[in-house]
């Protein structure tokens, strides 16, 4: 029995990372070097959360990729935000020596240690939806940049709020790192147009949705002139919409934010939540996954301008960043036609 | 009067706090908000309840997160296939205490530290949870919102429901044969069989309630909003143990009050709020409730010789 353990240890591995004992250990080719033709890439791709529907949604566009490219993707992470479990996750990807990781960080800082670790084993490393520091990758996907997100949050605001009044921003966490830079675009905006526009208070919901009802009827109670909410993480905004409504101040105090949908379809509808602001999430998956195969395969190297990513077309990067396009305003007029 | 010193104590911090609220942001008294902001803390305060019966009997159990959040979902799922409120609320109390007396037979069973087996059930049941419902929302039905009695009405009823549950379990653990085992066996589990009680049995009792609680309080949250989140709960086993702690429940079992509990909550989910009303920014939340937590330990370690016993 004991000798069977390593033999079945090994089929196990096998069959998370399909190598078999006669191919060549993943890893151990040498960095920039091109995958071994014949052996099936296998990409680790970390979400921040994988219970988040966003998530989800990343892995549908990442498993239309995988099927097409012929990729093994491996989709695990903390079940809910949690900086140091996302780390444990890298270190056994490292372990198990995957061809490319692709993450999305939770802690900017906290995670780059682990994820150079990886690159100095020869695993590929990306990041997309939030970012790790510049030498821990070698790119960034994009799904919008954090100007394209902070511009286009706060000039919807303005508008519903016909341009003065005070607003308030409802986050996931106070570290989360995308967060943090929309936040400081939507302020760099604030102060360069909007002059008679001031934000109250800026509040972590730690990515739920009840939290953020109760954040939000906190704010409703506190700043009783509030003309706008501002939800900048996806379970914030129904959360907030929930608290206008039982506030009795749906129409009044305007909601708008970052998120999916189809949770937000209801009270877009009603009236209660304006604007609903997002990139199409799947494409971020299709797109981390088709980069991570040709950084994989040295077909997409430091320096390009542009990326081909099949159907999504030519992509433009700038400097490290691969840039999926414009985030999209989802409102009453339009909010019918998407499904996720 | 020196046996209530400490729930008197968090009584007089908590006045202190509301005065200086009253002083320098009236507004946090306005009604609608005030019974919106207490509705939304009663399933807080029945899994803290529960909490402090399981820490009086020398146990913990962190997984009430997770048993709160597997409820959510499923009585959501059921309430979104038809399933009236009546029957689902039930099962939820049901399944609640299931997922309790998997806990109480690891620990009271098979004799494993509570710690380490509620862990473990923290893990596994927010990953099922992911794995069953993928971060997906649920949408309920109409007329499940405030049990369909309307806003106002429906916020005085969750209130109404945990002060009741308050004054019944503060009772029945001072009153009742099965209450004073809990405390017997929080003591001194040795003692408490010499004199006749079964610490096994009392121990697996205890999370079974425990698990019971955390059900129910799962439908006390979801009549409040008309969609479940599945991460619903996550973070509610720290809220539980510190309201727990803070309103002189003892870590090391045995001792504490259960209306020493209901005011260690209300501290605690005032300060938040109150941040916001005073205008300091949310930076400093944790950083406060820590502090209060840490304050209520040393307390403890004060008061352990001779105080409320």
């Amino acid at each position: 029995m004991k000798r069977l353990l390593p033999i079945l240890a090994c089929a196990a591995l096998a069959l998370i990372t399909g190598c078999g004992p006669s191919e060549s250990k993943p890893g151990t080719s040498a960095p920039g070097g091109p995958a071994p033709a014949g052996k099936k890439l296998s990409i680790a791709l970390l979400p921040k959360s994988k219970g988040n529907q966003y998530f989800v949604n990343v892995k549908k566009g990442a498993d239309k990729a995988a099927a097409e490219l012929g990729i093994e993707l491996i989709f695990d992470g903390p079940t809910n935000t949690d900086p140091a479990k996302q780390n444990e996750i890298v270190e056994n990807w490292i372990t198990l020596g995957v061809d490319v990781i692709a993450a999305a960080c939770e802690n900017r800082d906290g995670i780059a240690t682990a994820l150079k670790k990886a690159q100095a084993k020869g695993i590929k490393v990306l990041t997309y939806d939030s970012d790790t520091t510049p030498d821990a990758r070698s790119f960034f996907v994009n799904q919008a940049t954090a100007q394209g997100i902070g511009y286009t949050l706060m000039d919807t605001a303005a508008k519903l709020c016909g341009e003065e009044g005070e607003f308030a921003i409802i986050t996931a966490t106070l570290t989360a790192a995308n967060m943090n830079e929309w936040r400081k675009n939507i302020e760099a905006r604030l102060k360069e147009k909007y002059p008679k526009m001031k934000l109250v208070d800026t509040k972590p919901c730690d990515d739920q949705k009840d939290k953020a009802q109760q954040e939000t009827a906190n704010l409703l109670g506190a700043y009783p002139n509030l003309k706008c909410v501002m939800a900048i993480c996806s379970p914030a905004v129904p959360g907030a919409a929930e608290a206008v409504k039982q506030a009795g101040k749906a129409g009044k105090v305007k909601v708008l934010g970052l998120g999916l949908p189809n949770e937000n379809k209801a009270y877009v509808k009603s009236g209660v939540t304006q604007a609903v602001i997002l990139w199409k999430v799947e494409d971020l998956g299709y797109l981390t996954l088709h980069a991570a195969a040709a950084l994989a395969k040295g077909e997409l190297k430091p320096g390009a301008t542009s990326y081909k990513a099949g159907p999504l077309g030519e992509l433009k990067i700038e400097g490290t960043d691969i840039l999926l396009g414009q985030p999209f305003v989802f409102t009453k007029d339009n909010i019918e036609q998407f499904d996720f | 009067m020196s046996r209530y010193f400490r729930e008197l104590s968090v009584a007089a911090v908590l006045a202190l706090m509301l005065s200086a609220l009253a002083v320098f942001a009236p507004s946090f008294f306005s009604p609608a908000p005030l019974l919106s902001r207490l509705a939304s803390e009663v399933p807080a305060l029945v899994v803290a309840l529960g909490m402090a019966v399981v820490m009086i009997g020398r146990q913990i159990d962190i997984s009430v997160g997770s048993i709160f959040g597997l409820t959510a979902v499923l009585s959501g799922t059921l309430l979104a296939n038809q399933v009236p409120l009546p029957l689902v609320l039930p099962l939820a109390i049901l399944t609640g205490a299931l997922f309790g007396g998997i806990n109480g037979w690891l620990v009271a069973g098979l004799g494993l530290p509570s710690i380490v087996v509620t862990l473990a059930t923290l893990v596994t049941g927010r990953e099922l949870l992911s794995l069953w419902q993928q971060g997906r929302f649920i949408s309920l039905p109409e007329g499940v919102q405030w049990f369909g009695l309307g806003q106002t009405t429906g916020q005085w009823t969750l209130i109404a429901v945990g002060l009741l549950l308050v004054t019944l379990m503060a009772w029945a653990s001072r009153n009742l044969a099965a209450g004073r085992f809990i405390y017997a066996v929080g003591s001194d589990p040795e003692a408490a069989r010499l004199a006749g009680v079964r610490p096994g049995a009392v121990t697996f009792g205890t999370f079974v309630l425990m698990g019971a609680l955390a059900g129910f309080a799962a439908v006390l949250n979801l009549v409040q909003s008309p969609q479940v989140d599945p991460k619903a709960g996550g973070g509610l086993e720290l809220k539980a143990i510190a309201a727990a702690v803070i309103g002189g429940v003892a870590v090391t079992g045995g001792r504490g009050r259960l209306w020493g509990v209901f005011l260690g909550l209300l501290l605690l989910t005032t300060i938040n709020p109150a941040l916001t009303y005073l205008r300091v920014e949310a930076y400093w939340e944790k950083a406060i409730q820590g502090t209060v937590i840490l304050l209520a330990v040393v307390a403890d370690r004060f008061q352990g010789n001779g105080g409320a016993k």
